[in-house]
């Protein structure tokens, strides 16, 4: 039988267990944090999500205490290899690979790792059991994306898609599509284009355009990466057709958010993970490694559903709002240790 | 020129007769695209890489090349966005800081090009590079839109001024109500504008000869320089006014390095080398050119065609431009030596 005392320590200990857990001290090497090293090798850099992934990388370096130093490939798949290879020379603790191409990247890794190295890639699949793999689950961001769709417009109704493949993140949401559109025989495709020409949103616009005049019957646009969404918004709004169609997206940004609450706008949800999270969450996974512990082979950070009527209803004006008034999206209970210092909010 | 053999007339008209028939297929295949509508369109899909087109063919004209022009649109972007959403001015002051900016960068790479003697490709190219760069210092690579974060903790609380967004979204009565978008009628007026300097005017004619020879237009008593000058200010002028477009349509700034811009126009501008049997760069074949791509593209994507595809058929029409051109007018067809 407990007795009243010890069901009192019990609890004290329990209610004490947070603060304790705080004043833990970090385990080696993070007791002296300023000696570590480490390095973010990139092969994607342009644009807000590689942006905010960035800041995320860097807050969560600077809240442990890490150096960070960050190498840019600007998609240069050759180019990333010798930067791997250069940030091995250089002696760093640790590398992030942030994207890139498996065939290209798959020997560097393995290099870092005979070097001693620990290492962790973000949305490229390296092959080696040792580099623990995170994920913002694409498969989980189109679901969220279509269970939207399918509430509202119901399991029948004519559907305009933007994909273009052999990019690997569109390629699994696509995966998820196809999946929803043989459980929906009702979902009819009548047209599916898209095309990444930059500036996006103006190319795909001129496109949507066609496509929706060549079928004016469209309901519902799948446009699973938000400049697709862009895109096929300002081609409804020209057409005059926001009250009609309407589209379903992925990813979020401050632009996105002020064109999803625009009066009557077309776009109706999207489901995103926050790109800073995800940064993040690449850091504590690799600081995990690097203090001899185990993040686990994926690491998946879960992505949040985002619906118009949310925004408007919450009031949300940018992506800080939506981290401070949708909690799920500021952080991500994975990777964490009790001695993990979070960046401040 | 009274007869013309079958030759001369496949010549002149073959590009013409082609896009005419290409009008008809498309027209049979999907019923939707002969409308009204779908001509609108398609001009206004071409409107911002024809306002460019024209400004390359201006470089064009007196032998140079403008490699700058997509960056110059894509800082244009930026800078308006700045202008509005982050010192919270009106739309006038971002047409005409944009503008400024277009004459400036056109300044530098005369002044590059004329004093410094780069070459025209090698300077517009190390000047693409630093716009894309340039356009992003500010904003630490972020895109710009109303209630983003900046630097100093502030939200961003301006917004595109309503007269501004008007250049890209508004339309106007024309035959159907809300028909005709202001780009369109901007990309009509600077075609016109363009064609007339350039055809019908001593500066025109002046740069024209140029083109074909720097050296007996200087010894004819030309301020050549000037005019060199003067091809990569219009250039740039009209390249921020397809960036000024751009913005308006997007309501943003919009990070991008606007390297399909200047492929797009340029490829624009060279199939107006084949219309009407120039063999030389011209502001009519440039129009021409810019929408016989943007019809060609609008089709492809009514019938669903995927994007590469389109791509490939994009460069078989410049290259059988090309070939009419510089092989079949190869009598007159000394348009670039």
């Amino acid at each position: 039988m407990i007795s009243r005392r010890t069901f009192a320590a019990l609890a004290a200990s329990v209610a004490l267990a947070p603060s304790l857990a705080l004043a833990q001290d970090a385990p080696a090497p993070f007791d002296n944090p300023g000696q570590v090293n480490i390095a973010l090798v990139r092969y994607l850099s342009t644009g807000d999500f590689f942006q905010a992934y960035l800041s995320g990388v860097e807050k969560q370096a600077a809240a442990l205490g890490v150096n960070l130093q960050v190498f840019d490939s600007r998609q240069d798949a050759a180019l990333q290899a010798d930067m791997v290879d250069q940030a091995i020379a250089l002696g760093v603790d640790g590398i992030i690979i942030q994207h890139g191409l498996t065939e290209s990247m798959k020997e560097a890794a393995q290099r870092a790792v005979d070097a001693g190295i620990k290492v962790v890639a973000f949305d490229v699949n390296v092959e080696n059991p040792k580099i623990p793999q995170i994920e913002q689950s694409d498969r989980d961001l189109a679901r969220l994306a279509l269970e939207a769709a399918l509430a509202d417009n119901g399991n029948s109704f004519v559907a305009g898609y933007v994909y273009v493949p052999g990019i690997a993140p569109l390629d699994r949401r696509d995966e998820t599509w196809k999946k929803v559109k043989a459980d929906n025989p009702g979902i009819n495709e009548v047209a599916m284009f898209g095309t990444l020409d930059n500036p996006i949103a103006n190319s795909v616009a001129n496109q949507a355009r066609s496509v929706l005049s060549a079928n004016p019957n469209i309901q519902v646009m799948f446009a699973p990466y938000d400049e697709f969404a862009k895109g096929v918004k300002i081609a409804v709004d020209e057409a005059g057709m926001s009250g009609q169609v309407s589209i379903y997206s992925a990813d979020i940004s401050t632009a996105d958010i002020q064109l999803m609450r625009e009066p009557g706008s077309a776009w109706k949800a999207t489901a995103a993970t926050n790109p800073a999270v995800v940064g993040e969450v690449s850091v504590r996974a690799l600081a995990m490694l690097l203090a001899g512990e185990d993040p686990g082979p994926q690491v998946i950070v879960p992505p949040t559903l985002i619906t118009q009527k949310m925004l408007n209803d919450l009031d949300i004006k940018n992506m800080e709002d939506l981290g401070a008034k949708l909690p799920a999206f500021a952080h991500a209970d994975v990777a964490m240790t009790p001695w993990m210092k979070l960046p401040p909010r | 020129m009274t007869s013309l053999s079958p030759t001369d007339l496949a010549i002149r008209y073959g590009f013409l007769l082609l896009m005419a028939g290409m009008i008809v297929v498309f027209s049979l295949l999907k019923p939707a695209f002969l409308s009204p509508q779908s001509a609108v369109f398609i001009l206004q899909s071409v409107a911002i890489t024809g306002i460019l087109a024209l400004g390359v063919t201006a470089t064009l004209v007196v032998d140079g090349f403008d490699l700058s022009i997509g960056a110059v649109a894509t800082s244009a972007m930026m800078l308006s966005a700045y202008v509005m959403v982050i010192w919270e001015m009106g739309a006038l002051t971002a047409v005409v800081l944009c503008l400024l900016m277009g004459a400036a960068v056109g300044l530098i790479n005369g002044f590059l090009i004329v004093k410094m003697r780069v070459p025209d490709l090698l300077a517009t190219l190390g000047m693409m590079f630093l716009l894309v760069g340039l356009q992003r210092i500010p904003t630490a690579g972020n895109s710009i839109s109303t209630g983003m974060v900046l630097a100093d903790g502030r939200t961003a609380t301006g917004t595109f001024a309503p007269e501004f967004l008007m250049l890209g979204r508004h339309r106007i009565d024309f035959i159907l109500p809300d028909l005709v978008p202001l780009s369109v009628v901007v990309l009509v007026v600077i075609a016109v504008l363009t064609w007339v300097f350039l055809e019908l005017t001593r500066h025109g004619r002046v740069m024209y000869a140029i083109g074909s020879n720097a050296q007996a237009a200087a010894l004819a008593g030309i301020n050549v320089a000037g005019y060199r000058v003067l091809a990569y200010v219009i250039s740039g002028v009209m390249a921020s006014l397809g960036g000024i477009l751009l913005a308006a349509r997007l309501g943003r700034g919009d990070v991008a390095s606007g390297n399909n811009l200047l492929l797009d126009s340029v490829a624009a501008a060279l199939i107006g080398f084949a219309v009407l049997g120039a063999a030389k760069p011209n502001a009519f074949g440039t129009a021409v050119g810019a929408l016989f791509v943007g019809i060609l593209l609008q089709g492809l994507t009514m019938l669903n065609a995927p994007y590469y595809t389109q791509d490939f058929i994009k460069g078989a029409v410049l290259v059988v431009a090309l070939v009419f051109t510089f092989a079949l007018s190869g009598r007159s067809g000394r348009a670039r030596r």
